[in-house]
């Protein structure tokens, strides 16, 4: 099998990978780009663990080929806060006890912070719909939601301030 | 109340920040140098003898650093938080769908699987016992020894046979809860390692570090002191992280080779052979007089517990103590038996036969009060442990018996939330 080359886009920066083409996206960021907060959960798209924002949408990597990231913009958990700061997302999930094992926890911010980008004060229906992909073991969901609602109202104060 | 540093107060999670950043380290996101990756050749049926296993063709595999089976092993074949009774690698036979029979450590993930393919094993099947019923037959096949009885339990208090004369109504019925996986959201995984000192490291996904350590050393058959176990930040377990899972693997596969070795599960491997809740069926009869209030209880619970007996004889312990539930009963009796079988293996999962105990309890106090026309929430309250109580086991309730309160603020909230179905109650 001879190895492909993908161009893209991947926390802000352009990125050129020599892969082989069997390869998901999942393990080109977690292998060959050593970015591990994306987390392989159950391989079929089904938990959300391994969501990364392609082109603005919530994506599960576990189910995109390396070679379908060609010509794409992929943010993961490391280019929200590439400087240690978190952003209201990340603060909010603190703030609300939204985190506990913290294994879902890059997949969920990353679906709340495509969900923001387009909704600046979605309903909790809309969060709840927006976050539906991504399963938690841990908090029973309730904090989470609290979160992302937290999250968009710092924004929302931030932009007025 | 008294004003505590962190009782009653918001704190943010001291492990928080790094989780929000995404630089947590799970154990599937560590690596070392010269790392190999390991995979696990697994049982395709549930219970058989291996009467052929060939390795050599995946040996031969170029990039494939070892593949061992249970010969392999320097100190101990057997392990399990109570009882030894599972295998590291099976040696005298398989005795679930999924048991390991050899390991593999290769260069690459892919290299693994290529490997894997070329393990060939050949079986001779035993029958294979998947319920209680037939584990109990005298002429069933025994998973392991001489009988397919794990443990047993029986719990006596007052006099349950004289009781029944006093009780105005009885019923009887059956309560049967299923198997459940705990499905924690980070996939076992773990890595092992020998230091420049010779002590085997495993840094791993696990609830038990201290435990898996006394494995891994019987297991290579060391001193404990030649074994350090460091917990990976551990991505949801709820009891199904206390039993072994790559831990003797990867130890024995790092053992040989002198190299780091690796193992994340797949989903499915690990679903396949984590442990589940235990599967109970309670049979129980329950008396109270015409006033609600409980006389006898005589219950019998059987368990399909599994290949293995991981917390078996801990989660037997436990079911029957609360066969009565938060409620006073002043006759009770309870027998339960757990049996092997060739199915899935039982183990600890959040409230160890309790909450099992607790579908049994609630629908006989629901049978009550149907068959009494009382509320069910009165039939509860008039029968509720208080402080003062004595419960099945003989103890006497000192302090701190919050079931009345969570009772009454239950039913204020349920007045607020849910008012119709509070008023259907009353009708019942």
């Amino acid at each position: 099998m001879n190895n492909i080359t993908v161009h893209c886009t991947v926390n802000h920066k352009p990125v050129t990978v020599e892969t082989a083409p069997n390869k998901r996206l999942l393990d080109v960021l977690r292998e060959d780009l050593h970015l591990t907060s994306v987390k392989e959960g159950c391989s079929e798209g089904e938990c959300g663990a391994c969501t990364v924002i392609f082109n603005g949408e919530p994506v599960t990597s576990c189910c995109v080929l390396a070679g379908q990231a060609e010509g794409a913009d992929i943010v993961t958990l490391e280019g929200i806060s590439p400087d240690g700061t978190p952003d209201a997302v990340q603060r909010a999930f603190m703030e609300s006890g939204a985190v506990q094992c913290g294994f879902c926890t890059p997949g969920m911010i990353l679906t709340a912070e495509a969900l923001l980008a387009k909704n600046a004060d979605p309903t909790e229906e809309e969060v709840k719909l927006a976050m539906s992909g991504n399963l938690c073991r841990c908090t029973g969901y309730t904090k989470i939601i609290e979160a992302v609602l937290l999250a968009a109202k710092m924004r929302r104060e931030e932009a007025r301030a | 109340m008294k004003d505590y540093a962190v009782l009653a107060k918001d704190h943010v999670k001291v492990d928080a920040l790094e989780k929000v950043l995404g630089t947590t380290k799970f154990a599937a996101d560590y690596q070392m140098p010269g790392m190999l990756y390991g995979g696990v050749f697994r049982s395709t049926v549930p219970h058989a003898i291996v009467k052929k296993l060939n390795l050599e063709k995946a040996r031969a595999l170029p990039g494939v650093a070892c593949v061992l089976d249970h010969t392999a092993i320097p100190g101990k074949n057997r392990f399990g938080i109570i009882f030894k009774d599972e295998p590291c690698l099976v040696d005298d036979k398989v005795r679930r769908y999924g048991d390991a029979i050899a390991v593999v450590a290769a260069e690459t993930p892919d290299l693994v699987q290529d490997a894997l393919e070329l393990i060939e094993a050949e079986y001779e099947e035993l029958e294979a016992i998947s319920t209680f019923e037939r584990a109990m037959e005298e002429d069933s096949p025994k998973v392991h020894g001489d009988t397919n009885i794990n443990v047993k339990k029986h719990l006596e208090f007052g006099n349950v046979d004289e009781a029944w004369a006093k009780c105005d109504v009885i019923v009887e019925n059956t309560y049967s809860t299923h198997i459940l996986s705990h499905m924690f959201i980070e996939p076992d995984a773990g890595l092992a390692y020998v230091d420049e000192q010779g002590v085997m490291n495993v840094i791993v996904s696990t609830q038990n570090a201290h435990y898996d350590r006394n494995e891994v050393a019987a297991m290579l058959g060391v001193p404990q002191n030649r074994v350090r176990v460091k917990q990976a930040t551990t991505g949801g377990g709820f009891g199904g992280k206390l039993d072994i899972s790559v831990q003797l693997h990867c130890a024995l596969m790092a053992h040989y080779t002198k190299r780091p070795v690796k193992m994340v599960r797949s989903r499915t491997e690990s679903t396949l052979v984590s442990s589940k809740r235990h599967p109970i069926t309670m049979k129980c009869k329950t008396g109270a007089t015409k006033d609600g209030k409980l006389v006898a209880v005589d219950c019998v619970m059987t368990c399909d517990a599994g290949a293995y007996s991981s917390y078996a004889p801990a989660v037997i312990g436990r079911a029957p103590v609360h066969i009565v539930g938060p409620y006073e009963c002043p006759n009770v009796r309870c027998d339960a038996v757990f049996v092997y079988t060739n199915n899935p293996m039982c183990g600890a999962f959040r409230g160890f036969g309790v909450p099992q105990a607790a579908v049994c309890h609630e629908g006989q106090m629901n049978a009550l009060a149907r068959a009494l026309h009382m509320n069910p929430l009165e039939i509860r309250r008039i029968n509720a442990q208080k402080v003062g109580s004595v419960i099945p086991t003989g103890q006497k309730l000192t302090e701190s018996v919050g079931f009345l309160d969570t009772l009454a603020q239950a039913q204020a909230k349920a007045a607020e939330v849910m008012p119709e179905a509070l008023a259907r109650l009353d009708k019942e």
